[in-house]
């Protein structure tokens, strides 16, 4: 962990290096992150598998965003992102987590495929239209209006839920985690609550999505329905899974190198004369060749099997 | 000596078949008490009942005076039951010392917020769990493995380390499940000595066993369980001689 501290200067460089259209990329990238480490949590640790999980990031956007209209001030209205959404997990997770393995991943879709529909009708978010207008975020008075102020905002994020997520799992309470992870029986036997723990798992998870949610708010100034499809939700397991489940610097590594080379197949796909349907065909192609090589030939995802085993 | 664990009329019903049929049973404070009995005589059944791992159709279980049948079994743990399972081994991705921090569980409080805040709490956790952790892998001989993964150790040295990870939260009862399966003589010994020491040290122990040599040598009294019912109980001596037990190992009319 230490070593990790030498990457945060090299990093809060990068953002001075690229270009306008790089610079979006990056707090996109970042806010991806943030939610992947959060599922890389609940997906090493409570061993359950969430397909919805940008549902949360659009429980927090939306949180933020309608505070923001109501006249809160940016700075609570992004607070009570991550609240809102870890929030809503305990409420949903309570049925959810009583269910195992794929159901609980189904659960998590069909809970997402709901919100999207409930805020494409709901008058009060806008409909399918969504939310525009929103302020940007303001701290103190200086009112955060370019690019490279919310990457800075996304890399405060990111170093945030890091530095959470590695002080749960270096504790007591992760400890238990990591026993659960394994002997679900035995791990209860010797005192864990196993229940409790998986909730405050799902609810951490949601929270660092919902923080994200919240930030992408205040970056795009509008909000609707269709910036939280499914495919996101795909996106970032696929995220989790490539980096490793369980690790911290595997959830930022998978999330970097999906970006990337998603963002480069993007490109690629927009060249002039590729059919019009090229740029999805090559984004789910991608998903599904990454996930298969990582599972077929790095089973633990990138940066557990760099390590030793413990 | 009191009794610290009693279980009264204890049933278990999987559909139509009983498991467990109006099983009695105590365990005197500081003494070591086996429930042996044949293949599927309900040994499991019985230590998960005591365990929480399953819910009694009928009975009750009372532990140091009170009822205890409808506890998690996390909440039992906390009240001084600790397990040591057959059939599920170390928690392979830790390390022979987090192992037995998990332990600890039971007797410490940090939560998630002294976690990320790194209150003082968890600093005063983190020590104190470490100082139990340390003692009881030394009760265990497994300090000079301490630093190694879970998954390295031999089979003998995995179930002292159940033990260990049980003792960690400083119960006082210890439920044992068959520990001394699989193990080969010399590693059976060992066990078998450190499961006196803890007698000694006062911990009242339940054994689940299949062995006969190994509760002959270590069990104060004997409960034996054939078809999910009471057979006999007694000292070994005693079960020894019973008729009823005779025919349940040997086969013969029933």
């Amino acid at each position: 962990m230490k070593w990790a501290y030498l990457g945060v200067p090299v990093v809060a460089a990068v953002p001075l290096l690229l270009t306008p259209g790089q610079l979006t990329t990056f707090v996109l990238l970042g806010l991806s992150a943030m939610t992947v480490v959060g599922l890389s949590l609940l997906m090493g640790y409570a061993g359950q598998v969430s397909l919805g999980q940008a549902s949360f990031t659009a429980i927090g956007a939306y949180t933020s965003g309608l505070l923001a209209l109501h006249h809160t001030p940016p700075l609570l209205a992004l607070a009570a992102a991550p609240i809102a959404a870890g929030l809503a997990a305990v409420v949903v997770g309570v049925p959810i987590l009583r269910l195992r393995g794929h159901q609980l991943a189904f659960a998590t879709l069909a809970l997402q495929l709901i919100l999207l529909s409930v805020l494409g009708d709901a008058d009060w978010a806008g409909g399918a239209v969504g939310l525009q207008g929103l302020p940007y975020l303001s701290i103190g008075g200086f009112e955060l209006d370019d690019d490279m102020d919310y990457a800075y905002v996304v890399l405060v994020g990111v170093l945030l839920v890091s530095l959470i997520a590695y002080h749960l799992v270096h504790s007591r309470v992760g400890r238990g985690l990591r026993a659960l992870a394994t002997g679900e029986a035995a791990a209860e036997a010797s005192g864990v609550p196993v229940g409790a723990y998986r909730l405050l798992v799902f609810a951490v998870s949601a929270a660092f999505a919902g923080l994200a949610g919240g930030i992408y708010s205040f970056f795009l100034g509008y909000l609707a329905p269709g910036s939280f499809p499914v495919l996101l939700s795909i996106e970032y397991v696929v995220m989790a899974v490539v980096g490793g489940l369980g690790s911290v610097g595997g959830a930022l590594l998978g999330a970097a190198l999906v970006t990337v080379v998603v963002q480069l197949l993007t490109t690629l796909a927009t060249q002039p004369g590729m059919p019009s349907y090229a740029p999805s065909v090559l984004s789910y192609a991608v998903y599904a060749l990454l996930l298969i090589a990582v599972v077929l030939f790095v089973p633990r995802g990138i940066v557990p099997s760099l390590r030793k085993s413990p | 000596m009191p009794d610290l664990l009693t279980v009264t009329g204890a049933t278990r019903r999987f559909g139509g078949v009983y498991a467990l049929r109006d099983v009695d049973l105590d365990v005197r404070a500081g003494e070591t008490h086996a429930v042996i009995g044949p293949n599927g005589a309900g040994k499991s059944t019985l230590f998960k009942l005591i365990g929480g791992q399953l819910i009694a159709t009928a009975g009750t279980i009372g532990y140091d005076g009170r009822r205890i049948d409808r506890l998690a079994p996390h909440r039992r743990a906390r009240r001084g039951i600790a397990i040591a399972f057959q059939d599920s081994p170390v928690f392979h991705n830790l390390s022979v010392t987090e192992n037995v921090m998990v332990g600890a569980h039971a007797v410490t409080r940090a939560g998630p917020v002294a976690a990320i805040l790194r209150l003082p709490r968890h600093r005063r956790d983190e020590v104190t769990i470490r100082a139990l952790a340390a003692d009881a892998l030394a009760r265990t001989g497994l300090t000079e493995w301490a630093d190694r993964p879970a998954a390295a150790l031999p089979l003998g040295q995995q179930r002292a380390l159940q033990v260990a990870r049980a003792l960690c939260g400083g119960p006082r009862l210890l439920l044992l499940d068959e520990p001394a399966s699989g193990l080969r003589g010399p590693e059976r010994t060992a066990l078998a000595t450190l499961i006196e020491q803890l007698r000694a040290d006062g911990l009242s122990i339940l054994l689940v066993e299949h062995d006969v040599a190994f509760v002959a040598r270590l069990a104060d009294r004997v409960t034996v369980l054939d078809l999910g019912r009471v057979i006999a109980h007694g000292t070994f001596a005693e079960i020894r001689e019973d008729p009823a037990v005779i025919t349940a190992y040997l086969g013969g009319p029933r």
